[in-house]
């Protein structure tokens, strides 16, 4: 009886021990932006704009941000949207409206110290309704000396801007 | 034919549109709770209008240091955005003390779900392509609607003058078309509107802002709520604050307004760029805001209650247009080798029913008869007998098949002579009664060869009562034997109940006039009002007849009855004893009730037509002003309704009767002559908004009708019309 006690609260210990542990660590080990897309000035819809975390292989590794929540329209943003069904990732937590030309979207992400200058970029493609896709509109490299710097885009965005927060 | 151009588009346009229509509307209708609801939960601060944009800023940038937007939506709410540890949120503001006050209203999936459907029908850009289509043709059934209605009541000046109610879906189709014309215009205009932005077929209407990213200063360095453009402008203004993305010298204020866009230097407050928002951006938002109703509880309501009609609308549309009769013709002889030509002019069609009979009839006895539309009129080479039986179209017009006529009435000559009758159908309640019959009626009896052989008869409500008495007068004349059947119209037998008698007087007879009262109860319960009609079937006879009836004490029925000598039916009605029992129903007859509202009211009656008057005097206990004319051949008849009129004037329930009795006395008095001689009293009453009820004869109706309208136009500067329209004459003539 007694060792019964004694396993479970070196058991409760340890379960603490790492849970305050991972808690620290991943406090220190996230860094926090705020990203600006600023869209052009093009004629339609308001464009549905992904972005994704691609590693030095130039695959995807997940999903950041969607914005646009209209699951209708998913599909005409076809590289991801393969990507994204095949994994099955839950999207719902990471979307926001859509935004028109010439307005901007400011957005705020948070990424693991481990994406930081180890070769890995975020990926912005774009769609607009009956419109061209853009499978690559702007990447920005997550590299800490120029990931300040304005990205230009080619499609529906103008450019994005990332300043740590 | 012009109408039926009308017609056809109309129905056609519901047609192809209607299932779209329909789903449209009825998402409609739930997308209009959308904007009510959102209204309904008030983050409102009352008096926040009047707070400057840097007041604004100020009191929150005591609370929150992130903030990248302000945002003021159409219900006058205020939100921000703001980063909150490394996430953005989206709240409602106080902007008095800076602090949330509510989350974002999420669109409820029910709103989502409708506001998909209602866009697009959940197929992208083919959905959005039809539904603007249907817009559009919502928009043109409006159109083709407005025309219809024109016509109906003659004229666009007339299109709420009062309508004749025919039945059910004809009559409510006609109202809530109407009523909701002007909203539904809005929401079809504006919805194709919003479907020609969408296909960006209506120009683009963006602002660009051109600034000198090179000269931008950031010398002289301010805060932010000190610029003199914050301070200047109010939260009344405001759409959107969008703050500086970051602190480099690039990133700028952008404010958005209700009429303009302003780009400001994030350092000196200095005005980069400043544009208006074109024309076209304050009519697509003035689109959008009428179309959707966003921001405004009240005009939802109006546009939920009209995409609601609408449903009811292709119903009432479909119902009529399915229940108008067939209109073709089929004949079994030539135009050319026929005897009997009947002419029909129809409208709706009913008049060509009713036609149809004496059609059948003729064939049935052996007869050749051709009939045809009056539009089709030509040289019939054997014609002996001519019938014209036709309709007037709203108010006094020629219906759409008859159009033409008298054109080529004017321009065609027969070969031989020729008897003709006329049969008008119509309604009292319309101001210029059997119109077109009587004009028809004038230009037949201008041709030489033709012979009337009866005076015009007139057809009230279709009753096919008055339409028989023709039938059998004519034969008469004509000598040949038919005999029409009530059970052939296309308008059922109604339901008879069973009426005990209670009261009977005996026949009253002086020269010629032989009348009675008979008092009748109700073995099942009835509502009914003085002024109502009893159709009494007699003892084997398919054949009704209707009698004006009084509601009189305890519930019974008063009926005032001439007896004919070989009158089935009221041979019938004379013969019945005490507790004997009656077949009949009772047909409402609202047109002919008491007016309630009316100060001061006349009665002109004739004979047996004072019978509902009668009712209504009893129940006078308001004791109004009720002056009575009363026309008979002598006074005997009078001895029927002394004791009711006697006892009225006592109780102060009839102020005057006044009496004219053709056949007393030398110079034969009539009652429009005793209307003639009190006309100053008469054209007072209609200026101070009383009613004239006139009940008997068709003859004595137009003596009176004429005495009436020269009253009319010589005291009061208006056609009798005016007054009809505005319901002051009543009248139940036979």
């Amino acid at each position: 009886m007694k060792s019964t006690i004694e396993t479970y609260l070196k058991v409760l210990v340890i379960v603490l021990l790492t849970f305050t542990f991972t808690a620290f660590t991943s406090k220190n080990s996230t860094q926090n932006y705020k990203c600006m897309i600023q869209m052009v000035n093009y004629s339609g819809e308001k464009a549905y704009v992904v972005v994704s975390l691609m590693n030095s292989n130039d695959t995807y590794e997940k999903t950041i941000y969607v914005q646009g929540d209209d699951k209708e329209w998913y599909p005409d943003l076809k590289k991801w949207w393969d990507f994204s069904t095949s994994k099955k990732e839950k999207i719902d937590a990471i979307t926001g409206a859509t935004i028109g030309n010439g307005e901007r979207n400011i957005i705020s992400i948070s990424l693991d110290k481990k994406y930081i200058n180890n070769g890995y970029k975020l990926r912005f493609e774009s769609a607009v309704e009956n419109q061209e896709y853009y499978a690559v509109d702007a990447e920005v490299v997550l590299d800490s000396e120029t990931i300040k710097n304005k990205v230009d885009g080619k499609g529906y965005i103008r450019y994005v801007r990332m300043v740590p927060n | 034919m012009t109408i039926s151009i009308w017609r056809y588009s109309h129905l056609i346009l519901a047609i192809s549109s209607s299932l779209f229509l329909l789903l449209a509307s009825i998402t409609g209708v739930i997308l209009a709770i959308e904007p009510i609801d959102n209204k309904l939960q008030s983050y409102y601060i009352s008096d926040s209008e009047n707070l400057s944009v840097s007041k604004t800023m100020e009191n929150l940038s005591h609370n929150y240091n992130g903030i990248l937007s302000i945002n003021k939506d159409k219900n006058d709410f205020i939100s921000i955005t703001t980063v909150i540890n490394g996430s953005n949120e989206s709240f409602y503001i106080n902007p008095f003390t800076g602090k949330k006050i509510g989350d974002i209203i999420e669109k409820a999936p029910i709103y989502k779900f409708a506001t998909n459907l209602h866009r697009s029908l959940f197929l992208k850009s083919i959905g959005r392509f039809f539904i603007g289509l249907t817009s559009f043709l919502l928009f043109l059934i409006a159109v083709t609607g407005v025309i219809l209605i024109a016509k109906r009541q003659g004229g666009i000046f007339k299109f709420f003058s009062p309508l004749v109610k025919e039945n059910f879906s004809q009559y409510y189709h006609i109202i809530i078309s109407r009523i909701v014309l002007i909203p539904i215009v809005i929401i079809a205009a504006s919805g194709v509107y919003l479907s020609l932005l969408r296909f960006s077929i209506l120009p683009e209407t963006n602002i660009v802002h051109t600034v000198d990213y090179e000269n931008i200063k950031d010398s002289s360095r301010a805060t932010p709520t000190d610029f003199a453009i914050f301070s200047e402008t109010k939260l009344s203004e405001l759409k959107t604050l969008e703050y500086p993305f970051s602190d480099f010298i690039e990133d700028n204020y952008l404010l958005k307004l209700n009429k303009k866009e302003i780009i400001i230097n994030q350092f000196t407050g200095e005005i980069l760029s400043e544009q208006e928002y074109p024309f076209t951006a304050i009519i697509s938002n003035l689109a959008s805001v009428l179309h959707t109703g966003t921001g405004s509880a009240s005009w939802s309501i109006v546009l939920g209650l009209a995409t609601l009609a609408i449903p009811f609308l292709i119903y009432s549309g479909f119902v009529m247009s399915l229940r108008r009769p067939k209109t073709k013709i089929k004949n079994k002889f030539s135009k050319n080798n026929s005897k009997y030509i009947i002419l029909v002019g129809s409208e709706g069609g009913s008049t060509l029913q009713y036609a149809r009979l004496v059609y059948q009839e003729l064939i049935n006895a052996g007869e050749s008869c051709f009939m045809a539309e009056m539009n089709n009129y030509s040289s019939y080479k054997q014609m002996e007998h001519l019938i014209i039986i036709t309709a007037t179209y709203g108010q006094g017009k020629a219906t759409t098949n008859a159009k033409n006529f008298i054109k080529k009435f004017k321009n065609t000559e027969q070969n031989s002579p020729y008897s003709y009758s006329i049969v008008g159908f119509g309604s009292t309640s319309y101001p210029d009664f059997c119109q077109f019959a009587y004009e028809v009626d004038n230009c037949i009896d201008t041709d030489k060869k033709s012979n009337k052989i009866l005076e015009l008869h007139t057809v009230n409500n279709k009753s096919f009562e008055s339409f028989s008495q023709w039938v059998n007068l004519w034969s008469k004349k004509v000598g040949v034997i038919i005999k029409l059947n009530k059970l052939e119209v296309a308008s059922i037998k109604k339901k008879t109940s069973l009426f005990n008698v209670v009261h009977k007087t005996n026949v009253i007879t002086t020269n010629n006039d032989n009348s009675f009262l008979l008092q009748l109860k109700s073995l099942t319960k009835t509502n009914y009002n003085s002024g109502d009609l009893l159709a009494v079937y007699p003892e084997n006879d398919s054949t009704e007849r209707l009698y004006s009836i009084s509601k009189v004490e305890e519930n019974n029925i008063l009926i005032s009855i001439k007896k004919h000598d070989n009158g089935v039916c009221s041979n019938y009605l004379n013969n019945l004893q005490i507790n004997n029992k009656v077949e009949a129903y009772i047909i409402k007859n609202k047109d002919f009730h008491f007016p309630k509202k009316a100060p001061k009211i006349v009665f002109i009656a004739t004979g047996t037509g004072i019978g509902p008057f009668l009712g209504m005097i009893k129940s006078n206990h308001e004791q109004k002003d009720i002056i009575m004319y009363w026309g008979a051949r002598t006074k005997a008849s009078y001895m029927l309704y002394k004791d009711i009129i006697e006892d009225s004037i006592n109780n102060n329930k009839l102020k005057s009767f006044n009496t004219a009795y053709s056949k007393a006395t030398e110079n034969k008095i009539y009652v429009q002559h005793l209307i003639e001689k009190d006309q100053e009293n008469i054209a007072a009453l209609l200026k101070e908004k009383g009613v004239i009820m006139i009940c008997g004869s068709i003859t004595m109706q137009n003596e009176v009708l004429q005495t009436l309208e020269k009253i009319c136009i010589e005291k009061l500067g208006n056609k009798l019309s005016y007054y009809q329209n505005k319901k002051q004459i009543k009248m139940d003539c036979y």
